[in-house]
């Protein structure tokens, strides 16, 4: 127990080498009614100033091992936990969540609940006032935690009117505003469009420079946190998790090197360098020759079955103009005509057998128009024809009505074929394991799943969705564009609303590109996304691979796609 | 959201003050009784909130609506109800001097208490009234920064009811005139599934606050909001105003206090 005595300034302990500022010794986390145990043995000790990313599947343990830094796991969630977390040198049995924020700052996933108060400066002065800062400082303190996320403008704004990118920076803020020791980051992007990862990013970067805390970092969008640099720009040690037990622990690049096979094929993300290696054994990403041939290998034609150009329109609007007029109400409620029209002039067909994406900046109206399709807003001008589709919406909690999973997917069938339709449900969207339980505690990736399987379950011409993989794990974003691609070829049609070029390109068939209040191209995906004046008029950037592929492989790029996903999931119907 | 004027005089007051003030005039006619002088003090109110509120007389007037039913009512019932000297008879209903007086001096006391209400509604921010509290009152932070937060949460919520609405209605049949559902049990569903997301945002707005050391001992204050020596004056003023319309009463033989009742 000498470590009790240790100083409480991490730096000054790292500089005499005594040791960690966090300190996890044999870490065993069981949840109730959880057979599996979350977090099996693990020890971990982090340095002052050491930047760590943690990276595992879904469910890998990711999350509670940041929740049992914090103290949250066990003093908030009840949770069985054996071994010792120590931080700056107190145990969590003896310290509450709130005495050990004084060495922590906090960012999680969820932008709309890491600001809390109503306007920004206020929310940046809070852990100043709680720590008994002296007031002098503090309005000095907001100006430079802001300045160092790039948010200064923002200081005066009620934090109502933030975007989701805004409110992660003015967190961030927050969480860096006293210098805490240790920074937790909990898949702090996993909500925000490329515009607002980017920013994130920067700011981390930033505060980290300007004051070297010790960073904790969980994420999944690894190359747009890396950014230009490449895996260069993710932290300098890497810790893997699978099934809550650490499988490997140490310098990034090698680390990857090693484990990149086996967790590309546990369905975890991984920067492209280090999954194109990971295929070839080969380094440097794209500017190596021998993934530059693998990815030519995986572009070769193969007996690709060929699509239908065209089949029967399902879906037609015409000079159709949206906008965020009243749902069509009760007893005929008059619509607001007045209100003013986000996007005009859409015409736009979707026929069997399509998978069409939507891609535009946020705030451009694309949910809007999408609601506008589903029949639950009114056209402001033009119409819509065609059977009613169905609409899977980014928050798969808004949509669940039932108490169980069977429940869910069974709601609205008629009894004469319920039965056999959440069996095939079920099945196809590996759900069979969870039938009894509530769908508000599943994960979100079973979320996910479940809220798509119950909107499948009902015989739609066309299905609708909103930003279908955000934030799900490779695996599982996988088997959602192959359920999209299937309920196309079954005779449907698909539209989506993505942010993830990758899974855009590698799925659409056709792009149809917002910007200005109108459609600015729509057509094939590959002729769209190798068009550059579109894609800057829209501000939408291509991923390198993605980028690369349209340069040198024109016609391939989807089927080259395809074939990485192959890899992961094991089925062979796209590599040579 | 209702908007505060903000560059008004009495919207510039400490929120504590104003509502310190409100509770102490509604504690001083709670015990007058007789008609004119609560009239004549709701007219004064009326004259500064109209001057000092900067709130259009059209919103003011509307304010005024329930109070003036509910002061009718008052009226009304205590004219028809009281014993003492009848002033107009017809069959069982029967008006009485003295509930005429009573009833009179209740409702003008109620609409007096109502539009220093609405004065202080309509100049001050939830915000400043919830920090003011918290700095010049005493109320600890835990509290404060709950209320606060549970504020911004209440924000965001008819957004989400309109989404969950959306999200609900696309799942279910259309009724017969191929509307989208929109009865009991629809709304009974976008309630439920709302409280369950809006608790889970709760669970994750109060790990967000604990992560910021809401809780910790001892705390500063940035920026407090300080009592002026305007707001005093505001506050002699409203004692010496009450003051001299009580004392002036007096003099005149119109006041009558609790008695009134009895008598």
């Amino acid at each position: 127990m000498g470590r009790a005595a240790a100083p409480a300034r991490g730096v000054e302990a790292a500089a005499a080498g005594a040791g960690s500022v966090v300190e996890l010794t044999d870490l065993t986390v069981r949840f109730p009614r959880r057979e599996q145990e979350a977090l099996r043995d693990v020890s971990l000790q982090i340095a002052a100033g050491e930047q760590v990313v943690v990276l595992g599947a879904s469910g890998s343990g990711k999350s509670t091992i940041l929740h049992a830094v914090t103290g949250v796991v066990p003093h908030t969630v009840a949770a069985a936990v054996a071994g010792q977390v120590t931080v700056a040198g107190s145990a969590t049995g003896e310290t509450s969540v709130v005495e050990r924020s004084r060495h922590l700052g906090v960012l999680a996933q969820d932008p709309s609940a890491a600001v809390c108060l109503p306007v920004v400066e206020q929310e940046i002065a809070l852990p100043l006032e709680n720590r008994g800062t002296d007031p002098a400082h503090i309005g000095g303190r907001i100006a430079s935690a802001l300045d160092s996320v790039g948010a200064t403008g923002l200081r005066d704004l009620p934090t109502a009117h933030l975007s989701g990118g805004e409110c992660q920076r003015v967190a961030l803020a927050a969480a860096l505003v006293a210098e805490p020791e240790v920074l937790l980051l909990d898949e702090p992007t996993s909500m925000l469009d490329p515009e607002g990862v980017a920013a994130v990013r920067d700011a981390v970067r930033s505060a980290v420079t300007r004051y070297r805390p010790a960073v904790i970092l969980v994420e999944h969008r690894l190359d747009e946190w890396a950014g230009a640099e490449g895996v260069a720009g993710l932290p300098e040690r890497v810790v893997v998790l699978v099934d809550g037990q650490v499988v490997a622990d140490g310098p990034t690049s090698l680390v990857l090197q090693d484990q990149a096979a086996a967790l590309r094929a546990a369905g975890c993300w991984l920067p492209l360098d280090a999954e194109l290696g990971s295929l070839t054994g080969a380094q440097g990403g794209l500017a190596s020759p021998a993934n530059r041939a693998l990815l030519h290998t995986l572009g070769r034609p193969t007996g690709t079955r060929s699509r239908p150009a065209t089949g029967r329109p399902l879906l037609e609007a015409s000079g159709l103009a949206v906008g965020r007029a009243p749902a069509p109400g009760r007893g005929g409620r008059r619509v607001d005509r007045r209100s003013a029209a986000l996007l005009s002039g859409v015409d736009l067909t979707l026929r069997e057998g399509e998978v069409v994406a939507v891609l535009g900046a946020n705030g451009v109206g694309k949910s809007t128009l999408l609601l506008t399709l589903a029949g639950l807003l009114t056209p402001v001008a033009g119409r819509v024809l065609g059977d009613r589709p169905g609409l899977v919406f980014q928050n798969a909690e808004h949509q669940f009505l039932a108490s169980t999973v069977e429940g869910e997917i069974a709601h609205g069938l008629t009894s004469d074929v319920t039965d056999a339709r959440v069996l095939e449900q079920l099945r196809r969207h590996r759900l069979e394991h969870l039938v009894g339980q509530n769908p508000f505690r599943l994960s979100g990736g079973e979320q996910r799943r479940l809220s798509l399987a119950a909107m499948l379950a009902h015989p739609r011409p066309v299905l609708l969705t909103d930003e279908p993989t955000l934030g799900l794990d490779r695996r599982d974003a996988i088997a959602t564009a192959r359920t999209l691609r299937e309920t196309a070829d079954g005779g449907g049609a698909v539209l989506l609303v993505s942010h993830d070029l990758r899974l855009v390109a590698g799925l659409a068939d056709r792009v149809v590109v917002l910007g200005d209040g109108a459609v600015l191209a729509d057509g094939p995906t590959e002729r769209v996304l190798a068009d550059p004046v579109v894609l800057a008029r829209a501000s939408l950037t291509l991923p390198p691979l993605v980028s690369w592929l349209v340069a040198n492989l024109p016609g391939r790029v989807a089927h080259v796609l395809q074939g990485l996903d192959a890899t992961v999931t094991g089925r062979a119907d796209g590599v040579a | 959201m209702r908007s505060v004027e903000r560059s008004s005089p009495l919207a510039r007051r400490n929120p504590s003050i104003k509502l310190g003030v409100l509770f102490l005039v509604s504690l001083v006619v709670m015990f007058v009784l007789d008609p004119v002088t609560p009239a004549v003090l709701y007219l004064l109110a009326l004259v500064g909130v109209v001057l000092s509120s900067g709130a259009p007389v059209r919103t003011l007037a509307l304010a005024h609506v329930p109070f003036l039913a509910f002061a009718a009512g008052v009226l009304v019932v205590n004219a028809l109800s009281r014993p003492g000297a009848v002033l107009w008879q017809s069959g069982p209903l029967r008006v009485t001097e003295e509930g005429l007086s009573v009833g009179a001096a209740l409702a003008f006391r109620t609409l007096l208490v109502g539009v220093l209400a609405v004065g202080f509604l309509l100049s001050t921010d939830g915000v400043a009234l919830m920090t003011s509290l918290h700095h010049n009152a005493g109320l600890g932070a835990r509290p404060t920064y709950a209320i606060l937060a549970g504020y911004r949460m209440l924000q965001e919520m008819p957004r989400e009811w309109s989404l969950i609405r959306a999200a609900h209605a696309v799942r279910g049949d259309r009724r017969k005139d191929g509307r989208p559902p929109g009865g009991p049990r629809h709304l009974g569903g976008v309630v439920f599934t709302l409280l369950v997301v809006s608790i889970r945002k709760g669970e994750r707005v109060a790990q967000a606050l604990e992560s910021r050391g809401l809780g910790l001992e001892p705390r500063s204050t940035w920026r407090p909001v300080r009592v002026s020596t305007a707001d005093w004056v505001f506050v002699a003023g409203v004692v010496l105003v009450v003051g001299v319309v009580l004392a002036a009463s007096a003099q005149l033989g119109l006041l009558r206090g609790p008695g009134a009742l009895f008598g």
